[in-house]
């Protein structure tokens, strides 16, 4: 991994990004974007207004949608750490070399909403097409490989809330096959009424920051934002000459089978999805150092989640970290798995484990160490000795029982700088 | 390029107008039967002088695969998926149950544009009569992953589930994907299923972006895929199953393969407007001639292509461009438009390939009758295609991705 960028509750950029998470607060407001009066919650991780400059920095800003307008900016933040200054379609394609490999669950969700309220009312002006033309899926990698010039596999995942992590697992895959050299992997995802309020239906929210693994934990909260990794080969970064930050070891897939929404109670697929992981990197339990939890903060998931770590993870689980980015940045759905992700890799290439926001005593059926109270800086590696880099996990599970596991590695020998960015 | 073999297809199930289940749609496209009905106009969202009919499931009866309490919780695609896969299944001879950990089924899902009933539901619901109406169980069915999570249960699906999104070329990408997950070891099956459905408010939406034909001189809407006249896709729903296995497997329990398959890659071309196709094939036809190389193949080698021509005025003169390119001056093979009798449904066209591989004929393409000089195509005339070895399988998705997939014959139906 050569390459992140990120644009979150906390703002537009990977070290916007870092730096909330390392402030121990948490990023999620107020809702601000629509009305939720009559709603559970009226809380959300929103990001906030883009920089002026973005609107002349990319062609074609003014007809993306905001989803589209988040995963090209992560793109372009990860494609430049990785070393390529200013890719632009035009001025130097990335060519058929390169994929891009996106999941998300809402995309252009937010304009089509739009589209429907004007066809159907009359209300705020006529419905116009091009509040369509990102409602697919697809329209953030799409809108990505159009703006890099990207001519190689372009594919999208909706997988729920395990898609981010799903894709870049799909990214592995073919960079292992050598279908590509290298790839643009990650989500991107903006609130929209539609899952606020499906969510709020659903009594899945919490009216407060979400805390979760507390006793009192009341549910999630909904964010946006984008997370995205510029993946190669360690032989291929080398030839090029950049810093490689962090290692993506291994992925692991499976599905609970078992319940639309609620996850399997003992964690079963969720432990199969980590264990494939692991056998994937090659590595035992053993050798995590951290683990960056689904964590969502609802009662069902946090206790389906810490069941499956106990599967995994045995008598070490009390003694293993584990924090959740959600409680910072909220919850984004199809692209979480992506932004939680770089939260993971910027935990190890500063050394320390960001922690996770919310007040409230710790779930006492859960033995879990959670990091709180400020960011915990990582001992020794938990195998391998001294030289051994730092390992960690990150989880996704989604609606429909979707799974699945990312193991990282730091990068060997190398100083830990504070921030993964110059 | 990702090479697939040795994975085969064992089993192939089907729900579309033309009725449920392999032979129904294999007679469909022998006897180059359409069944396209009214769409119903009674919202008011189409255009007065907008596309009217496309090919619709109501009707169908689907119980002998998905009882009526399953039924009532789930979405239409959930319920044609669920219904195909379970077809699939029996057509493999396989039957759904506890499985083993180390060797889980795998389940990869193109669903183009989601549940979009319910979300219009929604919608209509938040609104109508504010955020508090709407119903939780519309919003769990409502994620573009319904479909893949309900053939899991019903299936007892424990390996990766992924769903794929990448318009008319998601069903050859979730094909692949679904064929990479039992290479790569992670599962011992996979089912693959392509699923639409059609709503209103979506026919009127691809009429208002002009992707849809509409009636000609003889008063006819048709799909006509590389006709003169073409002038727009039918819309279709429907879906459709494939089982894969390792052959070995297969073997192993006596069953036969009705397609091997080979290799898949897909490429983008950036030029392409958001909702169109490029009008130059001088991206993606080196794409397709760097695949068939890395394949170890030449153009002459295919003796079948199975197109996803539909009809669309540029859809169709970018895969014309691009064929024509790559086989240059080489006679192009048989072309099979199977969307002419299924409409835009990718599903149509992953049944087309596997039934051709399988050896079932095809008659004349429907709605072709008059050559566009300007692509220099026709389409299969109902000759006698004799038995394909090496299939092509081509999908061009409006907004610039791609995707083939070559396919060996299998062991016939």
């Amino acid at each position: 991994m050569t390459g992140v960028g990120a644009v979150s509750a906390w703002g537009w950029g990977s070290d916007a990004l870092w730096d909330g998470l390392l402030s121990g607060h948490t990023g999620v407001r107020e809702a601000e974007r629509f009305d939720t009066r009559g709603q559970r919650s009226h809380l959300a991780g929103e990001v906030p207004a883009a920089p002026a400059e973005m609107a002349s920095a990319f062609p074609g800003w003014r007809h993306y949608s905001r989803a589209d307008r988040f995963a090209v900016a992560a793109a372009v933040e990860a494609c430049r750490q990785a070393g390529l200054e200013a890719p632009d379609a035009a001025a130097e394609p990335l060519g058929s070399e390169i994929g891009v490999f996106f999941g998300g669950s809402t995309a252009g969700m937010a304009e089509g909403e739009e589209y429907f309220h004007r066809l159907t009312s009359g209300a705020q002006g006529p419905a116009r097409l091009r509040l369509l033309a990102s409602q697919q899926l697809n329209g953030p990698s799409d809108a990505v490989a159009r703006l890099l010039g990207v001519t190689g596999p372009v594919r999208a995942f909706s997988s729920a809330c395990a898609a981010g992590a799903l894709a870049i697992g799909v990214a592995l895959d073919s960079l292992r096959c050598g279908e590509v050299e290298a790839a643009i992997a990650g989500g991107a995802d903006s609130l929209c009424r539609l899952t606020y309020s499906g969510f709020n239906a659903l009594r899945a929210v919490d009216a407060r920051p979400c805390r979760p693994f507390r006793q009192d934990r009341g549910g999630l909260n909904l964010g946006e934002g984008a997370g995205v990794l510029f993946l190669e080969p360690r032989s291929r970064a080398r030839r090029r000459g950049v810093r490689v930050l962090a290692e993506l070891m291994g992925s692991g897939a499976s599905c609970d089978a078992h319940h639309m929404t609620a996850p399997h109670p003992r964690g079963d697929g969720a432990a199969q999805a980590m264990a494939k992981a692991l056998r994937d990197a090659g590595v035992g339990a053993d050798a995590i150092d951290f683990i960056n939890a689904h964590g969502t903060g609802t009662p069902h998931n946090d206790a389906s989640e810490w069941r499956a770590i106990e599967q995994v993870f045995g008598t070490r689980a009390p003694r293993i970290a584990v924090t959740s980015t959600k409680a910072s940045v909220g919850h984004l759905l199809g692209s979480s798995g992506a932004l939680e992700a770089i939260a993971t890799i910027q935990c190890l290439v500063a050394g320390q484990v960001h922690s996770t926001p919310g007040d409230g005593e710790i779930d006492d059926s859960f033995d879990v160490d959670l990091v709180r109270g400020g960011p915990r800086r990582l001992a020794g590696p938990a195998a391998g000795g001294a030289g051994s880099p730092h390992r960690a996990i990150s989880t996704s599970f989604g609606f429909g029982g979707a799974n699945a596991a990312l193991v990282f590695a730091a990068p060997r020998g190398a100083a830990v700088p504070r921030r993964p960015t110059s | 390029m990702i090479d697939l073999s040795p994975v085969v297809v064992t089993g192939l199930g089907t729900v579309h107008a033309v009725g449920c289940g392999r032979r129904r749609m294999a007679a469909a496209l022998r006897r180059s039967t359409t069944c396209w009905t009214e769409v119903d106009r009674s919202a008011g969202y189409h255009r007065r002088e907008g596309s009217r009919l496309a090919a619709l499931t109501a009707g169908l009866d689907l119980s002998p695969w998905l009882s009526r309490v399953a039924a009532r919780r789930m979405s239409l695609p959930s319920k044609l998926a669920v219904a195909a896969a379970r077809m699939a299944l029996e057509d493999a001879g396989l039957e759904t149950g506890e499985e083993d950990d180390e060797s889980p089924t795998a389940v990869v899902v193109s669903n183009p544009h989601g549940p979009t009933a319910l979300l219009e539901g929604i919608l209509g619901q938040y609104y109508g009569e504010g955020p508090l109406a709407v119903s939780p169980a519309l919003f769990t069915e409502s994620v573009a992953n319904a479909p893949a999570a309900q053939v899991a249960i019903a299936c007892h699906a424990r390996g990766p589930n992924l769903t794929v999104i990448q318009r008319e070329a998601g069903a050859l990408i979730a094909l692949a994907q679904g064929a990479a997950e039992i290479v790569l070891g992670r599962a011992g099956r996979a089912l693959v299923v392509v699923v639409d459905e059609l709503t209103p408010l979506l026919h009127s939406i691809f009429d208002r972006f002009g992707g849809l034909a509409l009636a000609g001189d003889d008063g006819r809407e048709a799909a006509r895929p590389f006709d003169r006249r073409r002038d727009g896709c039918m819309a279709a729903e429907g879906a459709c199953s494939l089982v894969l296995e390792p052959e070995e497997t297969v073997r192993e329990r006596g069953a036969r393969a009705l397609a091997r398959l080979r290799s898949s890659a897909d490429a983008f071309d950036p030029r392409a407007p958001r909702s169109g196709w490029s009008r130059s094939p001088d991206l993606l036809a080196p794409a397709l001639e760097r695949y068939l190389s890395r394949t170890g193949l030449e153009p002459g080698d295919l003796d079948t292509i199975v197109s996803g021509a539909s009809g669309s005025f540029a859809g169709d003169r970018l895969e014309a461009r691009v064929l024509k390119s790559v086989w240059g001056e080489r006679a192009l093979p048989p072309i099979l438009a199977p969307k002419a009798v299924t409409g835009e449904h990718g599903g149509g066209l992953l049944a087309a390939l596997v039934l051709a591989a399988a050896g079932e004929p095809f008659g004349p393409t429907p709605g072709f009758s008059e050559v566009d000089p300007k692509l220099g195509i026709t389409p299969h005339d109902g000759g006698p295609l004799g038995r394909p070895s090496t299939l092509l399988a081509t999908s061009l998705a409006a907004g610039g991705a791609a995707a083939w997939l070559v396919v060996e014959a299998g062991e016939g139906a």
